[in-house]
């Protein structure tokens, strides 16, 4: 039998009163892969995240690490976990809580973890309540990371973190992955996960609106320009050229969608007449935003949903993993 | 394997406060003691004043056996009111932090990303809790102890100083372990310390006037003050209801507490 996915979360729903916060939530995230979770706040990323390390129990559905419910104590060994808004005991100095839970750990080696301060330049000898924001994130993931474990549940781990030290972090989760580690790694915006995750599902309002692999949002996310040319557009003008891969000609409009560079485009079609190129570029953060605007625009309620929408986004909660085009 | 690290962090972050509590209860039986043998000299005037009074006012007062025999004096002074009303602050304070405080600030769910049991947080946080007020009390017997010569209390036998010292840290414990529990199961701070003060207050009444109040004489046996306090361990020595009786009904508080801790959604 194939082992099953290291993070596993099966039709989960939960409900807190009258608010559903997930429903029928499906994902995995497997050996070796980062899964970015995205989704604005209130999405139902940290409901997902709790249920999966137990802290709070799923209305229906299961959630499972490695395999198994992650109360059982031999699991959260080998978890390691960065919460949303990180608070750890204010009154302790960096040092004597990860000491704490090196111990908690069953005893880690003090040089593994100083090594790992010393990377993320943190002065483990302050007490966390003097330290700033970011200082206190890393001291979470110091902890989270200490023990290398094979899965890593990061709740926006990276959020106040400047860009230099989110690079540090980046690494740190590269590394865990090459050993072969799953990340489930969620965030509400893009470009944080863009370099690292490998898929991605994009939750809004508890329901997972999208799921893809990176590989697959950049292939829908290709440059695609018009150029309307002064007349007619000169006929095998745009025929051949390095890095266009679809050519459509309308008239005195040409609509390309080109890989790589547009270079050689922009060579062939100098002095030919191009009056304006206009550019239809969605790159991934419109492709993301997209699945959003629902929420963004209509945060004051529900009562007006459908007026302004172009009724796209309604469809997507049902059709996860289409064609991102679809929705432009 | 890990041994009481919970419990040992706990003891080590809490280890300031528990100085500063252990000197003010010791201050406060120093001079409790001291003033014994101006009280007693002064004493026959007192006597005829509180003779006056209705016998449920003195019995408010803790002073029933009167207040210048050594254990009347104590009871009135100390063990009726100021010593367990301030194991009471003490033990309830750290209940509520022990869980639902802790839950509050967001430390709990970080804590419990290791590989620890629920369950076993919650024992080793009680256990911490306990051990506290524990030391507190004793730190407030062992003075009292140790003056008993010196002020000429020694009437009162080390025995029954320390059932009196046992009687009124179980009855703080009673209470607090309640703290603990509402808190633990509701993970609501407000809660747990409305449930563990706020009883605390109501059997204090209960029993205060039940020497006026029908009504209340009829439920005094429902108040851990009146086990604590009718008759005084200060007299009677090691009594089941004073001792056995809060240890007896603690217990359900806290595993019922733990239990439900253990399956809840953290808030």
């Amino acid at each position: 039998m194939a082992d099953p996915p290291p993070v596993e979360v099966s039709q989960l729903t939960k409900q807190f009163g009258p608010l559903t916060a997930v429903q029928d939530l499906n994902l995995h995230v497997d050996a070796g892969e980062v899964y970015g979770l995205l989704g604005p706040n209130g999405a139902g990323k940290t409901t997902t995240i709790r249920a999966l390390l137990s802290f709070i129990n799923p209305t229906s559905g299961r959630v499972a690490v490695l395999g198994r419910h992650a109360r059982d104590l031999d699991i959260r060994r080998r978890i390691g976990y960065v919460g949303g808004d990180v608070t750890l005991d204010r009154g302790l100095r960096a040092r004597s809580l990860l000491t704490w839970y090196a111990d908690l750990r069953g005893g880690l080696p003090w040089a593994k973890i100083d090594a790992l301060c010393e990377r993320l330049n943190l002065d483990h000898s302050r007490k966390i309540g003097q330290l700033s924001t970011g200082n206190r994130r890393k001291v979470a993931i110091v902890q989270a990371f200490m023990h290398d474990p094979d899965v890593l549940i990061l709740d926006e781990p990276t959020a106040g973190l400047d860009p230099l030290l989110q690079r540090d972090v980046l690494s740190l989760v590269r590394e865990r992955r090459d050993a072969g580690a799953s990340i489930l790694y969620s965030s509400h915006t893009l470009p944080e996960v863009e370099d690292i995750a490998d898929r991605i599902g994009i939750l809004r309002r508890g329901v997972l609106v999208h799921e893809d692999t990176l590989a697959n949002l950049r292939e829908v996310t290709r440059q695609r320009l018009e150029l309307r040319f002064a007349d007619d557009v000169p006929p095998g003008l745009l025929d051949g050229v390095d890095g266009v891969s679809t050519v459509e000609i309308d008239g005195s409009r040409a609509r390309l969608v080109i890989d790589g560079s547009v270079g050689p485009l922009l060579d062939r079609i100098s002095g030919h007449g191009v009056e304006r190129i206009v550019s239809h570029d969605d790159d991934l953060e419109d492709v993301f935003f997209e699945f959003y605007r629902d929420d963004v625009q209509h945060d004051d309620g529900d009562d007006d949903r459908g007026e302004g929408d172009d009724g796209d986004n309604r469809a997507d909660d049902h059709d996860d993993g289409d064609d991102v085009g679809e929705t432009r | 394997m890990t041994h009481f690290t919970i419990l040992k962090q706990m003891l080590r972050e809490r280890r300031r406060g528990l100085i500063w509590w252990s000197l003010a209860v010791a201050a406060l039986a120093t001079i409790t003691a001291a003033s014994y043998p101006a009280v007693r000299d002064a004493g026959e005037g007192f006597e005829e004043f509180m003779d006056g009074l209705p016998e449920g006012v003195t019995q408010m007062m803790g002073a029933a056996d009167g207040i210048t025999t050594p254990s009347g004096y104590l009871n009135s002074q100390f063990f009726s009111n100021v010593f367990p009303i301030l194991l009471l602050i003490y033990g309830i304070g750290l209940a509520a932090w022990s869980i639902a405080g802790a839950e509050r600030e967001g430390t709990l769910e970080p804590l419990l990303a290791n590989p620890v049991h629920r369950w076993r947080l919650a024992v080793e946080r009680f256990a911490g809790v306990a051990i506290l007020v524990t030391v507190v009390s004793l730190v407030a017997t062992v003075v009292l102890v140790a003056l008993r010569s010196p002020f000429e209390l020694d009437e009162l036998s080390v025995s029954n100083l320390a059932a009196a010292g046992v009687a009124a840290l179980l009855m703080a414990l009673l209470f607090t372990a309640l703290t603990f529990a509402v808190g633990a199961a509701s993970g609501s701070r407000g809660a747990a310390i409305a449930a563990g003060a706020g009883l605390a207050t109501a059997t204090y009444v209960v029993y205060g006037l039940s020497a006026l109040v029908d009504v209340f004489e009829n439920l005094r046996w429902t108040s851990p003050w009146h086990w604590l306090l009718q008759p005084s361990p200060l007299t009677d020595g090691w009594t089941f209801q004073a001792i056995g009786a809060p240890a007896v009904v603690l217990v359900p508080f806290v595993v019922v507490g733990v239990a439900v801790f253990n399956r809840r959604d953290l808030t």
